[in-house]
C-alpha cells in the first residue's frame, strides 16, 4: 500500500478510535453515574427504613412521643422509593430482575406503612389504658388497706400487661386479668368494673398489638433491601467486567495504532532522507556543471541577477575545438577539470564564484569590486593559464586564453562583445568592457541595416547602379559594372560598404544577387551597345539554387547573355576550385566572360590564372590610387599589365579619378578604365557612349 | 450511622422537652405567590355557579373552618362532612379527615372538583383565569408565563395555604420559655397528657400525625356513610377511623368532629374521653382541659395582612 493512503487509513482509525474512545468515556461515566444514583437511593431508602422502625421503637418504649417525627419519616420512605424506581439504570434490560423485585419492596414498604398505622391506633389505645389502670390503682390507696389481696391481684394484673408489652409475649394472656370481690363496698365494685372495663379491652387487643409490633420491629425491608442489593452488585459487576474488556481492547487497538503510527513515522523519515538526497543531487545538477563541479550558466543566471554590483570576468579557452579534433573529447573533458581547478585554485577571494558559461568558457563573478582589482586579477589569471603545464595522460598540454572584464550591465552580453572584439585582435589576451567599445552600437546598427534590407526586398528597393567602363584608346563606354544600391524610403541610398557585409550573413544574400542578374540583364537587353558585369561573389557559386537562377536568366535572355561579365573578387579564398571551374564553363556556354575584381590587393595569386579560365583582370584601386606619385605603385601596375597582357587577358583600372591617372595608364598601356574621373555609377546608363568629361 | 445517632439524640430532647412542638414565626412563603393564591383563595371564579370560594367554608379569619355542621357548597347542595379548618393544615400529615390527599396540592384539586362544592373542571377554570387580565398580568408577573395552568393556581393557593400559620399561642410561648401557663391551665395540660390525649394529640399540630379510630373504647356510632379511612384502605376495621384533627384554635372551630356532632368544647371533650379513653371526666377535669385548651389559640396568619 502506499504511504499515503496508510496515512489516510491510519487517520481515518485514529479517528474512529477517538469516537470510540469518547463513546466509552461517556459510557462508563454514565454508568458510573447511574450506578451511583442506584446505589444512593437504595441506601437511603434503606437508612430510612431504618430510622423508621428505630422510630416506632422510641414510640412504643416512650409514653409521650411526638408522633410527626413518624410522619416525616414516612414521606421520606415513600420519596426515597420513588428516587429508587426512577433510578436510570433500573431503565435497562440488564437490571430487570432488580426492577421486577421493587414491586415486591413496594408490597413490603406498603404493608409496613398500613401496620405502621394500624400499630399507632392500637398502641395509642393500649398506651392509654395501661396509663389510665396504673394511675387508677396507684389512686385506689383505700384498697391497700381495705381489701389487700384485691389490690395485689390488681397489681400483678398490671405487671402482665407491662411484661407482656415489653416482651412482645402474649403467654401471659393465659392468666386471669378479671378482679373479682365479694365485697358490697361499692367503691370496690367500682374499681372492679372500671378495671375490668379496661383489662378485658386489652386482652382483646392485645394479641393484634403483639403481632403489629412484631411484625414491625421484624419487617424484612431492611434484608430485602440487602438482598437487592446484592443482586444488583452482582448484576452491575457484569457490566463492570464488560467496559474493564472494552477498555483493554481500546487500550489494545490504541496501543496497536500508536505503534503502527511510529512505524509510519521511522517508515516517512527514511522515504524523506532518500527524497533529500535526490532533492539535493537534482539541485545539484540545477546549479552545478557535471563535468567540472561548478556553478553551471543556469546557476550564474540566476546569481547575476541577485547581485546589486556584478562583476564578469570570462575565461575563453583559444581554440578548445583544435584541441578536440587533435587530442580527442576525453583529453579535452579532461582539460577543462583541470582548467577549472586550476582558476578557483588561482582566485584566492572567497567571495567569489566560477562558473562553466559554455564549453570552452568559464565565468568569474564578482560582488561590489574596484574594476581594477578585478581587471588585475583577470589579467593574472591569463598569466598563470597561459603559464600552466596541463599533464594529461602523459601528454604536457598548455593553453591560451582571452579574458574578458566588464561590470557594465547587461553583464553576460557586455562581456561576451567584448570578448568577441578580443578574438579578433590576436595581440591582446585580456580586454576590459567600456562602452567605448561600442559593441553594442554596431548590433544595434546591424539589426537595423537588416530591417532596411529586409523591407528593400519585400518592396523591391535593391536597384543596380552602373558605373561606365571607358575604352581609353577610344575614349568611349564600351561597358558598365552593375553595382547594388539599397533604395530607403525617405530616398536616400545606401551603399553596398554600408549594408552587403551584414546581408552576407542571412539568406537575403542570395536574394540580392537573384535580383541584381535580373534587373541587370534586363538593362542589358535595353542597351544593347554595351556590356555589363555583374559581381558574383564564392557564396553565390557554391549555392546551386542561385546558380540554377543565373543561368535561366541567361538562357532567357540568350542575346544579352553574351555581353555579360562575371567578376569574381580576386582576393575570395576559392574553396571548392572544382565548383568554379564548372560555373565558368557553364557560363561561357552563354557567351559571358569571366572578370577577375581587386586584383593586386588579396595575395594576388597566380595560380588562378592556370586552373580558371578568366578573361579579363581588373586591377585593384589600392595600386591605381596614387600611382602618378608612388615609383613602386607604377612598376607594379606595368608589371601586372605586362603580365595578364602575356596571358591575353585584358586589364581594368578602377578608382580612375585625375587626368593625370589617365594619361599614366595610357602610357602604360591599359586599355580600359572606370572612376569617378569619367562619372560616378549612375540610375540608368547612358544613351550616349560619349565620354563628357 | 451519624446521622442515626442524631435523630435519637433529637427524639430524647423532644420526650425531655414536650411531645408538642411550637409553630415558626415565619412561614418562608413567596410572598408575591401567597398574596396572589390569597386572592384565588377569596374569589368565587373557582366555582362553576361563581358562587362558592374556598373562603366559603373555610373562614381563614375565624378559625379556617365552617360554624356550619357540612358545608353548602355548589347549587345549594350539602357537603358530607364537617368542613376542617385550613390553618395549620400543612403541618398534616395527611389532608381530609380520611388522609385520602398526601398533601395540599392534592387536596386543593379535592373541593374545586367536588359537584357539591365547586363543581369545577380544570378547564373551565384556566378557561376563565386566562380569561381575566388580572389574573393574566398577576400571573405573568409571578411565574413569568402567558397561559395560565390549574397546576399554576393551585400551586398559587397551596402558597397561601403554606401562610396559614398561627404562631405565638400562649402554649407555644410556654413552650418557647417565653411565658407561664396559669396554674389551672398548667393542671389542665398535667390531665391532657396523663389521661392520655397526648398520645394522639402530639407534635406541631397536636394531632393531624396519625389516624385513630373515634371511638377506640366505646363504639361510636358506626352506622354512618362519612368518607372515612375505610373508604381509602378499604380495610374493614377502618370504619369510622380518621386522621386525628388537630387542636390549634380549636375553641374557633366549633362544631366538633367530622360530623359536627359536638355543639361546644366541653361536649367534645367529654365525648372523646369516653370513647376513645374509656374514662368518665369529672367537670373540673374538663374545665381545666379546655383552659389548656385555650392556650393553643394563635395569632391570625400575617398573611391575611397583606395586600
Amino acid at each position: 500500500m502506499k504511504l499515503n493512503r496508510l496515512i489516510f487509513l491510519v487517520l481515518a482509525v485514529g479517528i474512529i478510535l477517538a469516537i470510540v474512545l469518547v463513546y466509552f468515556y461517556l459510557l462508563q461515566r454514565d454508568f458510573t453515574k447511574q450506578h451511583r444514583e442506584f446505589l444512593i437511593s437504595i441506601n437511603q431508602l434503606d437508612h430510612s427504613q431504618r430510622e423508621l422502625t428505630n422510630i416506632i421503637l422510641e414510640n412504643s418504649l416512650y409514653t409521650y412521643n411526638n408522633q410527626d417525627e413518624i410522619a416525616k419519616v414516612t414521606r421520606s420512605i415513600h420519596q426515597d422509593f420513588q428516587n429508587l424506581e426512577n433510578a436510570t439504570i433500573l431503565q435497562s434490560k440488564a437490571y430487570m430482575p432488580v426492577k421486577r423485585t421493587l414491586v415486591h419492596l413496594k408490597e413490603l414498604i406498603d404493608e409496613n406503612l398500613q401496620n405502621i398505622e394500624e400499630y399507632l391506633m392500637i398502641n395509642a389505645s393500649i398506651k392509654n389504658s395501661l396509663l389510665f389502670l396504673t394511675r387508677y390503682v396507684d389512686k385506689a390507696k383505700h384498697l391497700k388497706e381495705q381489701d389487700k389481696d384485691l389490690f395485689i391481684e390488681a397489681h400483678q394484673i398490671l405487671e402482665y400487661f407491662h411484661n407482656m408489652k415489653n416482651m412482645q409475649n402474649l403467654d401471659y394472656l393465659d392468666n386471669n386479668f378479671l378482679l373479682y370481690s365479694s365485697s358490697t363496698d361499692a367503691s370496690t365494685q367500682n374499681f372492679i368494673k372500671n378495671f375490668n372495663m379496661h383489662t378485658s379491652y386489652m386482652v382483646k387487643k392485645y394479641p393484634h398489638f403483639i403481632k403489629i409490633t412484631k411484625s414491625i420491629i421484624n419487617n424484612e425491608i431492611n434484608d430485602y433491601i440487602d438482598d437487592n442489593r446484592e443482586r444488583f452488585a452482582k448484576l452491575s459487576l457484569t457490566d463492570f467486567k464488560a467496559l474493564d474488556t472494552f477498555a483493554l481492547v481500546l487500550f489494545t487497538i490504541f496501543i496497536l495504532v500508536f505503534c503502527f503510527i511510529i512505524l509510519l513515522f521511522i517508515k516517512y523519515i527514511q522515504e524523506n532522507k532518500k527524497l533529500l538526497k535526490t532533492k539535493k543531487s537534482l539541485e545539484h545538477s540545477l546549479i552545478y556543471d557535471q563535468l567540472t563541479n561548478l556553478y553551471n550558466r543556469r546557476a550564474f543566471e540566476k546569481d547575476v541577477f541577485s547581485l546589486k554590483m556584478p562583476h564578469l570576468l570570462i575565461i575563453n579557452i583559444d581554440n578548445f575545438k583544435h584541441i578536440n579534433d587533435i587530442y580527442g573529447n576525453k583529453v579535452g573533458n579532461i582539460l577543462l577539470k583541470e582548467l577549472a581547478e586550476l582558476i578557483l585554485l588561482k582566485l584566492t577571494n572567497a567571495e567569489v564564484k566560477v562558473y562553466r558559461l559554455g564549453g570552452d568558457e568559464f565565468g568569474v563573478l564578482f560582488e561590489d569590486i574596484d574594476p581594477d582589482e578585478a581587471f588585475k586579477i583577470a589579467k593574472h589569471l591569463e598569466y598563470e593559464i597561459a603559464h600552466h603545464n596541463f599533464i594529461i595522460n602523459d601528454l604536457e598540454l598548455s593553453i591560451l586564453v582571452s579574458v574578458a572584464s566588464n561590470n557594465i550591465e547587461p553583464i553576460l552580453e557586455n562581456t561576451d562583445l567584448a570578448l568577441k572584439l578580443l578574438k579578433k585582435d590576436i595581440t591582446q589576451r585580456v580586454i576590459k568592457y567600456s562602452d567605448d567599445l561600442n559593441l553594442s552600437k554596431d548590433i544595434k546598427h546591424n539589426l537595423e541595416i537588416l530591417k532596411f534590407i529586409k523591407s528593400a526586398i519585400s518592396e523591391d528597393t535593391i536597384v543596380p547602379y552602373f558605373q561606365p567602363i571607358v575604352d581609353l584608346q577610344t575614349s568611349k563606354i564600351v561597358k558598365y559594372e552593375s553595382l547594388v544600391r539599397l533604395k530607403l524610403k525617405d530616398g536616400a541610398i545606401l551603399s553596398p560598404l554600408e549594408f552587403l557585409d551584414i546581408a552576407k550573413r542571412t539568406p537575403y544574400y542570395h536574394e540580392i544577387t537573384r535580383i541584381m542578374i535580373e534587373k541587370t540583364l534586363q538593362v542589358a537587353n535595353k542597351y544593347p551597345q554595351y556590356r555589363f558585369s555583374i559581381n558574383i561573389s564564392m557564396m553565390d557559386i557554391l549555392n546551386d539554387r542561385l546558380v540554377d537562377t543565373l543561368l535561366e536568366n541567361l538562357q532567357k535572355n540568350s542575346a544579352s547573355a553574351s555581353k555579360i561579365d562575371i567578376e569574381f573578387l580576386e582576393s575570395e579564398n576559392l574553396q571548392d576550385i572544382s565548383k568554379v571551374q564548372n560555373f565558368i564553363k557553364e557560363v561561357k556556354k552563354y557567351g559571358c566572360k569571366i572578370l577577375l575584381d581587386d586584383f593586386g590587393s588579396g595575395y594576388a595569386n597566380f595560380s588562378h590564372f592556370s586552373k580558371l579560365d578568366i578573361d579579363i583582370v581588373k586591377i585593384d584601386g589600392s595600386i591605381i590610387i596614387g600611382v602618378d606619385i608612388d615609383e613602386k605603385k607604377l612598376h607594379m601596375l606595368t608589371s601586372i599589365h605586362k603580365f595578364t597582357e602575356g596571358l591575353g587577358l585584358e586589364n581594368i583600372a578602377e578608382f580612375v579619378e585625375t587626368k593625370e591617372l589617365v594619361d599614366i595608364l595610357k602610357d602604360v598601356g591599359v586599355r580600359y578604365a572606370q572612376g569617378y574621373y569619367f562619372s560616378k555609377p549612375l540610375e540608368h546608363p547612358l544613351e550616349s557612349d560619349v565620354v563628357t568629361l | 450511622m451519624y446521622k442515626l445517632i442524631l435523630v435519637i439524640l433529637s427524639c430524647i430532647y423532644l420526650y425531655a422537652g414536650e411531645p408538642i412542638s411550637a409553630i415558626p414565626q415565619e412561614s418562608g412563603v413567596n410572598i408575591d405567590k401567597a398574596v396572589l393564591g390569597k386572592e384565588l383563595f377569596f374569589d368565587t371564579i373557582l366555582s362553576r355557579d361563581n358562587s362558592t370560594s374556598c373562603l366559603s367554608c373555610h373562614d381563614v379569619f375565624n378559625g379556617g373552618a365552617d360554624t356550619r355542621v357540612v358545608s353548602i357548597g355548589f347549587g345549594a347542595r350539602e357537603g358530607n362532612i364537617n368542613s376542617p379548618t385550613v390553618l395549620n393544615a400543612r403541618y398534616n400529615f395527611k389532608q381530609f379527615w380520611n388522609g385520602r390527599a398526601k398533601d395540599l396540592y392534592e387536596q386543593v384539586k379535592g373541593p374545586i372538583g367536588n359537584p357539591v362544592e365547586h363543581n369545577m373542571d380544570s378547564e373551565i377554570l384556566e378557561k376563565r383565569i386566562n380569561k381575566s387580565s388580572h389574573y393574566k398580568q398577576k400571573f405573568k408577573d409571578i411565574y413569568g408565563v402567558s397561559y395560565v395552568t390549574m397546576a399554576l393556581v393551585i400551586d398559587a393557593i397551596v402558597e397561601f395555604e403554606n401562610a396559614l400559620i398561627t404562631p405565638n399561642s400562649k402554649f407555644d410561648k410556654f413552650l418557647r420559655g417565653e411565658e407561664a401557663l396559669s396554674k389551672r391551665e398548667r393542671e389542665g395540660y398535667y390531665i391532657f397528657k396523663e389521661y392520655g390525649c397526648i398520645t394522639c394529640h402530639n407534635g406541631i399540630n397536636i394531632g393531624g400525625n396519625s389516624f385513630q379510630k373515634m371511638g377506640t373504647f366505646f363504639e361510636y356510632d358506626l352506622n354512618t356513610t362519612y368518607p372515612d379511612r375505610y373508604d381509602v384502605t378499604g380495610i374493614k376495621s377502618h370504619k369510622n377511623v380518621f386522621k386525628v384533627p388537630t387542636l390549634r384554635n380549636i375553641t374557633l372551630t366549633a362544631p366538633y368532629f367530622h360530623d359536627g356532632s359536638a355543639k361546644t368544647l366541653k361536649e367534645a371533650v367529654i365525648t372523646m374521653a369516653k370513647h376513645s379513653l374509656g374514662i368518665i371526666l369529672l367537670d373540673s377535669e374538663v374545665e381545666k382541659i379546655i383552659y389548656f385548651l385555650e392556650t393553643l389559640d394563635g395569632e391570625l396568619p400575617t398573611i391575611l395582612d397583606e395586600k
